[in-house]
């Protein structure tokens, strides 16, 4: 009884296809050392960006630093996976306000979304210069952490999972950058993070689950398609623009994303 | 704890996998599940004697039937703990639908009837999520499943067979309903002996249908224990601290049940809907501050009942029927007392009878530093119009009115049962809705 029933729930999903044929780990050296350049490069960008953006609000240019804040995070949102390692600057980068007992007034919650309240609640760069300093001094330390760090296998194949896992959280309900409205940007930078993962591994995640691939896949072009629509130029339109039906109809390929992704480990045989 | 229900557990429970002869001795009344069981929250939520501590809880063993004419759960004995959670339906086309009914078809089936967890690759996500051990006790769940007027839009086309009275649930005078507390294309209710049977299967289907449905909201509630009382019924008491539920029709009365609760075959409805019922929720937060400092005989003729015993005013004991025809003025019962407006007993209001199935909820602290507790309002009948709809018309303006305030809920319209093996929820409605060449179904299917 106990078998049959066993049986016929793990044969109706996919999973029994991904038993048969794991990767094995020599298989994953090529992809996981082409994610490390990807991850590399991508803090070179962080570390540039931030450069300027820090110096547009030590110069008192409200507008200039507002227009490059969300086009610097992305840099950071990308590589999430691999940047949230480092868990102290995770928290110095990258915290909310939420986070913090004290919210806003915190005088813990510092870089990015603490100069996002300052620009686009307060609309003024006051008081924001030693944040700013600190912001491009912690994204230099992480440039600098991530050269010397080897990337676990199983910390890259999670990493797709774990950034769909964050869209799923935090930014379908607008509240990562709820002072600018700039979740889109975030949203489309995990998005993006996640297929870079699943692209790399893709040779990979074919032969050991061609189902699980096909409906990774499918889901990805299905958010892909929904977000296009609020793409303006190279930039993104205000969360506040999204309709309810869009939001809604996001959370079903992205929960179903969450679900596959979290399969990705197991079909490839990674502890 | 009690030791008198003791003797019922070993003699019903020993005997789980018959459903008629549990429901035969759960004939008892509203909190018979509680008593039949041997169960009072405390001993459900864990708290076992000794003795028991080292052999498996039969009572957990206790199921309800999945298969029927009608779904479980509506005149099901009510057990200790219900939870009501609310669905946007994701699926985009009717074969997306269809796959929805039927994984909640299978889900339901298995997690109604228990058995082993499935087992994999511990280098997968487990397919369970583990939290009633290596074995799902069914411990007496239904899951019943029913669907809000807004699946019958334009996405999968189904207008044309909208149940005739489903309709989005209006505000009614008393009410603040918050947005993000009503309505939905999909309401499940489940309930069991214990609140974690109820979250395991709550996450199972959500583990199950990722693309499928998203949560909009959901209250969890619990029946309070029978208490105070040597014999039935057994009513159990709100938190407004009366007894809620005394006039209640009977739900093991076939006769009573196929007139009020469920959608008769040849009626105004949809032939489809034959079976099912009407649902209404409703999450009727109680001042209970507020009330707690009322004056007994004040909330005593507020309510229209003793508070002790339950027993309408002036009355001895709580079955008594008011006469209301003998007392014009509403110098025993006050006209405006709740059982009065919410019951007349005249010959017309009893075609308003509607069954009561609620749970009391209590979840936290109101901005105001309040507790955030009240009734988990739930009813069933086969015409919502002259159900729910008729009394809450009589009761707008009722003084209770001043303790009460309605934040959410919804009205829905709980499918009819799954007859058998092969077949799934919803099926009669997909398959009334069908156009010919219509592409709901992955593989051909005879028709009937």
């Amino acid at each position: 009884m106990k078998s049959i029933r066993t049986a016929l729930l793990i044969g109706a999903s996919s999973l029994g296809l991904a038993l048969a044929a794991q990767a094995a780990p020599m298989d994953l050296v090529g992809p996981v050392s082409n994610y490390k350049i990807f991850v590399a490069k991508g803090v070179d960008r962080l570390v540039t960006t931030t450069a300027a953006f820090t110096a547009a609000v030590k110069a008192g240019d409200l507008k200039k630093a507002q227009a490059l804040y969300a086009p610097t995070r992305v840099n950071y949102e990308t590589i999430e996976p691999i940047a949230e390692l480092f868990n102290d600057l995770d928290g110095s980068i990258d915290s909310r306000a939420d986070d913090h007992e004290k919210k806003e007034a915190d005088d813990g919650f510092t870089g990015f979304h603490r100069i996002e309240y300052g620009l686009f609640e307060k609309k003024s760069t006051d008081g924001l210069a030693p944040l700013a300093d600190k912001l491009n001094k912690d994204v230099v330390e992480l440039q600098g952490r991530i050269k010397t760090l080897t990337i676990p296998p199983e910390k890259m194949v999670g990493g797709a999972a774990a950034l769909i896992e964050e869209v799923g959280k935090t930014k379908i309900t607008g509240e990562e950058d709820r002072y600018s409205h700039t979740d889109l940007y975030d949203f489309q930078a995990n998005v993006d993070g996640a297929k870079k993962i699943v692209d790399l591994l893709h040779p990979l995640t074919v032969k050991a689950d061609p189902a699980l691939s096909a409906a990774v896949d499918k889901n990805f072009a299905a958010v892909d398609g929904i977000l296009a629509k609020y793409k303006v130029g190279n930039g993104w339109q205000s969360y506040d623009k999204v309709t309810e039906a869009d939001r809604t109809a996001l959370k079903g390929p992205v929960t179903a994303l969450a679900e596959d992704l979290s399969k990705l480990r197991g079909a490839l045989g990674l502890n | 704890m009690n030791d008198r229900p003791k003797q019922d557990r070993h003699s019903s429970d020993a005997q789980p996998a018959s459903p008629d002869r549990r429901k035969m001795l759960l004939g008892l009344g509203l909190a018979g599940g509680a008593v039949a069981s041997g169960l009072t929250p405390g001993a459900a939520f864990g708290a076992s004697t000794a003795g028991e501590a080292s052999q498996p809880d039969q009572a957990l063993e206790a199921r309800q039937p999945f298969y029927g004419a009608h779904q479980s759960g509506v005149t099901t004995a009510r057990p200790p703990a219900g939870l009501v959670v609310s669905f946007d339906v994701l699926a985009a086309t009717r074969g997306d639908l269809e796959r929805l009914l039927r994984k909640l078809t299978e889900r339901i089936e298995f997690l109604t009837q228990g058995g082993p967890a499935p087992e994999i690759d511990p280098k997968f996500p487990a397919l369970d999520s583990g939290l009633l051990g290596p074995v799902v006790t069914p411990g007496n769940l239904t899951m019943t499943v029913a669907l809000g007027a807004s699946l019958f839009d334009g996405r999968f086309g189904l207008a044309g067979a909208k149940p005739t009275h489903l309709q989005r649930m209006p505000q009614f005078p008393n009410d603040a309903l918050e947005a993000e507390s009503c309505h939905g294309d999909l309401l499940i209710q489940i309930c069991s002996d214990t609140p974690d049977t109820n979250i395991h299967a709550l996450r199972d289907v959500i583990k199950n249908s990722p693309d499928l449905l998203a949560l909009r909201w959901k209250v969890d509630g619990y029946n309070a224990p029978a208490r105070g009382a040597n014999q039935p019924p057994f009513t159990p008491r709100n938190l407004l601290g009366f007894k809620d539920g005394t006039a209640n029709p009977d739900p093991d009365d076939n006769s009573a049940m196929n007139r009020l609760v469920w959608v008769a075959p040849e009626s105004a409805e949809p032939a489809w809907a034959a079976g099912g019922s009407y649902q209404v929720v409703r999450i009727i937060r109680n001042f209970v501050e507020q009330w707690d400092r009322t004056p007994l005989q004040e909330q005593q003729s507020i309510i229209g009942r003793e508070k002790k015993t339950g027993a309408p005013l002036t009355m001895a004991a709580e079955q008594d029927i008011p006469d209301y025809a003998g007392d014009p003025k509403g110098e025993r019962i006050r006209l405006d007392a709740h059982i009065r407006l919410a019951n007349p007993r005249t010959a017309e209001s009893q075609a308003n009878l509607i069954l009561r199935r609620p749970y009391n909820y209590s979840r936290g602290v109101t901005k105001a530093g309040q507790l955030d507790m009240g009734l988990l309002f739930i009813c069933f009948q086969a015409d919502l119009e002259n159900g729910f709809l008729a009394v809450q018309k009589r009761l707008n303006g009722e003084p209770l009115e001043e303790y009460i305030k309605p934040v959410g809920g919804g009205f829905f319209f709980a499918l009819p049962g799954v007859p058998a093996k092969g077949l799934y929820l919803g099926q009669s409605l997909i398959e009334a809705t069908e156009l010919p060449g219509d592409s709901a179904h992955p593989t051909p299917r005879k028709s009937s």
